[in-house]
């Protein structure tokens, strides 16, 4: 897409909404990341806008450093399914694509295929983002599958450990006694091993993490792009806390999840060593691409 | 009634570290000024307080984090956001 596509001419200007102008005068499109990028968040105008996801939203949270870590925002494009997380990845300058009940990483592979063959000479970045629920129950097979197929794409699963926005029930994400409104004996199983079921399929880097610290998970989500393009799946499995389910006052948003950075979202990253080596050249190139 | 975070301009223009801007998980709702805006010399960050929640994650970050206090949540009615 040329960036010439959203410049209104000048005359018109003023008869478009603030937002969209706002976004032309001062947004990321077509500037260096030094100039925006997370770093820089608060300076510049955001791509995702104004959203109804509930009040201190980490997935919310997560989702505003997907896109400001976006390395192409210019040439992205999101698939998202049912749940909170789409609330808000729809309302960002980015297309988005709303896959349906858990097909979204078998959209993804027939969206980047169909990409390289319309665009042979524009690297396109397709990311899946969705919940736990979406991403590991109902869109299960279609995940693994993808990966499977080794599809060049990055995967994030904004893991709540809950299904949020239906009431309460429990995931295959949640904690082995975990007592949710619509589980009220607690559930009988354990956690599913993501990061060891992405690295199974065939995925070339995984993350799993909990976004504390924002370079950091900036630096994994364009590492994950990066690898994407050139090598094949890459999976973020990120905490996400849902502080009405979970009931955490919103204050205590972040310091639960500095918590569970201790715990059971302590950072681990996998790469294969194609991965390695290529990071390496990245990351030598220029210092600010990746962080 | 509105829950919003106010921003101390002069006590945040004296650290303007930006840390409550990076941690907001609302978008273009705390914003950083590196220039002089807002009525400060020296660079602040300010809230949109039409498009703040209410969470005080912010507050966190500034007093207990930081230790340096510089926002406070207040009721502010329609009129004055």
């Amino acid at each position: 897409m040329s960036l010439r596509y959203m410049i209104p001419a000048s005359k018109f200007k003023r008869y478009l909404p603030k937002d969209y102008v706002e976004l032309v005068d001062y947004g990321p499109f077509g500037r260096k990341y030094s100039e925006v990028g997370v770093k820089n968040m608060g300076a510049y105008k955001e791509l995702v806008e104004e959203h109804p996801m509930c009040s201190g939203c980490w997935m919310a949270y997560y989702i505003k450093i997907i896109f400001a870590a976006l390395p192409n925002p210019e040439n992205t494009v999101t698939i998202g399914t049912a749940g909170c997380g789409r609330l808000a990845i729809s309302q960002a300058a980015v297309p988005f694509v709303y896959g349906n009940y858990g097909d979204q990483n078998a959209m993804a592979s027939g969206m980047t295929r169909a990409f390289r063959l319309r665009f042979p000479d524009i690297q396109k970045d397709v990311i899946t983002i969705a919940g736990d629920g979406g991403m590991m129950d109902i869109g299960f097979s279609m995940t693994m599958h993808a990966w499977f197929r080794r599809e060049k794409f990055t995967t994030i699963m904004l893991d709540n450990e809950v299904y949020g926005n239906t009431g309460g029930q429990e995931s295959g994400m949640s904690i082995e006694g975990a007592v949710l409104k619509m589980s009220p004996k607690g559930k009988n199983f354990g956690k599913m091993p993501a990061m060891q079921l992405a690295i199974t399929a065939g995925c070339v880097y995984v993350v799993k993490m909990s976004p504390t610290n924002i370079n950091k998970a900036a630096k994994a989500i364009r590492r994950a792009i990066f690898a994407a393009r050139n090598l094949g799946p890459t999976f973020i499995h990120v905490y996400t806390s849902c502080n009405i389910e979970y009931s955490i006052p919103t204050p205590d948003v972040f310091k639960d999840a500095k918590e569970m950075e201790k715990g059971r979202f302590a950072f681990e990253e996998f790469m294969t060593p194609e991965a390695k080596e290529l990071f390496a050249q990245v990351e030598s190139k220029t210092k600010r691409e990746v962080s | 009634m509105y829950y919003v975070a106010k921003v101390n301009s002069e006590m945040c223009s004296t650290y303007k570290c930006n840390m409550c801007t990076l941690y907001c998980p609302e978008p273009n709702t705390l914003m950083f000024d590196k220039e002089h805006k807002h009525g400060n010399d020296h660079g602040t960050s300010w809230v949109d307080e039409d498009r703040c929640k209410g969470c005080a994650i912010c507050v966190y970050v500034c007093s207990d984090l930081l230790n340096r206090d510089c926002i406070e949540m207040a009721m502010v009615t329609t009129e004055e956001a």
